[in-house]
């Protein structure tokens, strides 16, 4: 009995010891390993049909198929998840080969990521629109590839504009106010204007009104100016002329776009900002809509904002650069570009994939979001500090329009945040 | 409810010995140990899944980790500083204290009038009794997401009955501010706390012996009278453990908040725990360190648990 009683003692011993020797584990790089790619890339689709994986098993496939020899491990994680699970695999030194997702500066700033040179041949390269080459450089050199891109422009609704006798869409914040105040009077719309300044995308919004007041988050050489005198005006404007009249939602600051986007399919909008997966889901919703120029003060704003996301190649990845590069030119490619341009309504960021689409009549929905997209302006994308600084403006800035907020006091407080992260750099 | 252990087994075994021959030499060898081969599981997994995450929390408050996820090297106390610069952190603070105790106190009151319905015999008393076990057995989450639903301005169903009924005038955004936001949060919160105190106090109703009502009845106490001398005082023990328990858990309530609001906007609905988690997304280290104020203020309130636990055995 006693024995029994040892041995099931020594063996819970040696089974928790085996447990914690379990935590320090690391699958040594064997010869093998070095012809694999581990891509780690973000979720586009907002049900299975349109998944990403769907897209990038095919990539996979095919690149395994040209180039025998070599695997292609692919993880696709959700927009939400993709930067936390992201960060997880830096720190235990899990890294990816290549990863896909919204910003790449924060990881030049820790010495990560290879030189776009070194993983992309001078002919992929020199296919890059110059705009968005240019955005990803970071610190003197090109680390980031653009992957695709996206312009704003302003939505609305034609049969809500016509029942509350907007004949024309608004070309100033004046007229914006005008537009919203006669669809409130004819109940032609539950929301006016949509303004979701919630955490989802806060960031995009607050920009696309900013620069309608000559305002923004950076000055010409690179400072940040989140508290500005043109921004605290906008959010001020924004909270007498939308807010507290009632003319948008009640509390914007907790609003999402997921939200306005969802409200604008159901008809329930009268017109907000929005990119072009907009039209797919007004398409859907059978709204028959209008697009046109982001209202600014005083005229419609001459360039717009437009979003890249980003793919980028770690150093400390397990495969061998040239199987990195080897991939990423054939992703690369037109067909590969455009297939997940197509997908969601997206813009492709090679010159010979956006010409291809500008020309096919398929796409003639998208014509006004290329058209704004040579002028767009960025996000300070390349700015080691900018990551940290957005998910601040995600997380308090739509305060600033609250109705018992005073926007100078939300704006000084980020603009804080801001120096401090760009000092932390 | 009593804390004190077990007799150990080489206690036992030490009284009794020389009751059985035994070989010397392992005899000695295993008695040196005394119970540690036994317990000795126990500590490593106490080590593994205790310790070390208190000890890796702790430096990572010291840590400058960047937003990318590397290590930078030591921050000093640079993050306690910038936490405690936070704007919103008196606010936060207060906020965790208010919610502790409105959820607290609310809970216990209702679960003492629950406790004493349920310790009546009614009919459907056993129906009602295992209803009361719903809202324990779903998870916390789950409910947190239902009522999130329930109170969504455009598709909630509490809107679209106000508005049937003609309470409202137009669909209100009760979880979009936080003046709304709490209260409805706060409901949530005591309706799952409900059940785990309700039947913490009727286990303690059922061990009050009849006898001593009966004597009470027979020397002419009213009711109020038998309620305030003799069930809240012979309910103490019971009571001061729900008490505790709730205080902690409430305390740490995490999913009620994150899946209703995300502590937003800003932080205008954060407790503590909450704003430790959305500081994740902009400073580890920071969030690192307001996990650390708030394990000092777990363990003080397990500090307390200790001492009324204690002070209940010597009555």
């Amino acid at each position: 009995m006693r024995n029994r009683v040892v041995a099931t003692g020594a063996a819970t011993l040696v089974m928790a010891l085996g447990l914690s020797a379990c935590g320090g584990g690391d699958e040594g790089g064997g010869e093998g390993k070095s012809k694999t790619i581990k891509v780690v890339a973000a979720d586009y689709g907002d049900k299975a049909s349109n998944a990403s994986k769907i897209f990038w098993e095919k990539v996979a496939k095919d690149f395994e198929a040209a180039n025998s020899g070599y695997k292609v491990d692919l993880q696709i994680i959700n927009w939400n998840d993709i930067d936390k699970s992201v960060k997880n695999m830096i720190q235990t030194d899990n890294y990816p080969d290549v990863l896909q997702t919204g910003g790449y500066a924060d990881k030049v700033a820790d010495d990560l990521l290879y030189k776009v040179d070194d993983v992309l041949s001078p002919a992929t390269k020199a296919n890059i629109v110059p705009a968005f080459a240019k955005a990803g450089e970071a610190k003197g050199a090109a680390y980031g590839i653009p992957w695709v891109s996206s312009s704003r422009v302003l939505f609305y609704n034609k049969k809500v504009f016509s029942a509350a006798g907007v004949a024309k869409p608004p070309t100033t914040w004046a007229e914006v106010a005008d537009a919203a105040k006669k669809i409130s009077e004819k109940k032609a719309a539950d929301t006016p204007y949509a303004l979701p300044l919630g955490p989802e995308e806060a960031q995009g919004e607050t920009l696309m009104w900013e620069m309608g007041n000559g305002g923004g988050y950076t000055d010409a050489a690179g400072k940040y100016t989140l508290n500005s005198a043109p921004n605290v005006e906008t959010f001020k404007w924004l909270q007498d002329n939308l807010v507290k009249p009632g003319l948008t939602y009640p509390n914007p600051a907790s609003t999402d776009r997921k939200t306005a986007f969802a409200d604008f399919a159901a008809g329930k909008v009268g017109m907000m900002n929005g990119h072009p997966s907009v039209v797919k889901m007004a398409e859907d919703g059978k709204v028959e809509y209008g697009v046109a120029k982001i209202p600014g003060r005083t005229g419609p704003l001459e360039s717009t904002l437009g979003v890249a996301d980003w793919t980028m190649a770690f150093k400390d990845g397990k495969a061998d650069k040239d199987a990195v590069k080897k991939f990423l030119d054939f992703t690369y490619t037109k067909k590969n570009l455009v297939a997940f341009a197509e997908m969601y309504n997206f813009m492709p960021v090679t010159t010979d994939a956006v010409a291809e689409m500008e020309a096919n009549p398929k796409h003639a929905s998208l014509k006004p979001f290329f058209e704004a997209l040579p002028t767009a302006k960025f996000y300070p994308v390349n700015d080691t500090a900018w990551d940290v600084i957005s998910a601040e403006i995600k997380k308090s800035g739509g305060k600033a329009a609250s109705k018992d907020e005073d926007p100078k006091a939300v704006l000084d407080d980020l603009q804080k945040k801001a120096e401090d992260a760009a000092a932390a750099e | 409810m009593s804390l004190k252990a077990p007799p150990s087994p080489a206690e036992t075994g030490g009284g009794r010995g020389g009751r059985a021959p035994r070989p010397v030499s392992r005899r000695s060898g295993l008695a040196r140990l005394g119970p540690l081969p036994w317990i000795a599981p126990v500590i490593l997994l106490i080590l593994f899944v205790v310790v070390w995450p208190v000890v890796e929390l702790i430096r990572t408050s010291f840590l400058r980790v960047s937003s990318s996820g590397k290590v930078r090297g030591s921050a000093g106390t640079d993050k306690y500083t910038k936490l405690f610069g936070e704007t919103d952190l008196a606010s936060v603070l207060m906020w965790t204290v208010i919610w502790t105790v409105v959820v607290v106190v609310c809970t216990m009151l209702i679960s003492l009038a629950l406790a004493q319905l349920f310790n009546q015999r009614f009919p459907g008393r056993t129906v009602t009794r295992w209803a009361l076990i719903a809202p324990w057995a779903a998870s916390v989450l789950m409910t947190a997401i239902g009522f999130k639903w329930m109170l969504n301005q455009t598709a909630g169903v509490l809107n679209t009955l106000m508005l049937d009924l003609g309470l409202i005038d137009k669909s209100e955004d009760w979880l979009g501010r936080s003046e709304t936001a709490w209260p409805w949060m706060m409901a949530v919160a005591v309706f799952v706390s409900l059940p785990f105190t309700t039947y913490t106090l009727l286990a303690g109703l059922q061990t009050i012996p009849g006898e001593v009502y009966e004597a009470s009845r027979i020397d002419g106490a009213g009711t109020w009278q038998t309620y305030r001398h003799i069930t809240l005082p012979m309910l103490r023990p019971a009571f001061l453990i729900g008490l505790v328990i709730n205080l902690i858990n409430v305390f740490n309530s995490f999913p009620i908040i994150y899946a209703m609001t995300k502590g937003g906007p800003g932080n205008d609905t954060s407790t503590s725990m909450v704003f430790m988690y959305t500081l994740k997304e902009t400073d580890i280290g920071e969030s690192a360190a307001m996990s650390v104020v708030n394990f000092v203020l777990v363990v003080v309130l397990v500090l307390i648990f200790l001492k009324v636990s204690r002070w209940n055995e010597e009555d």
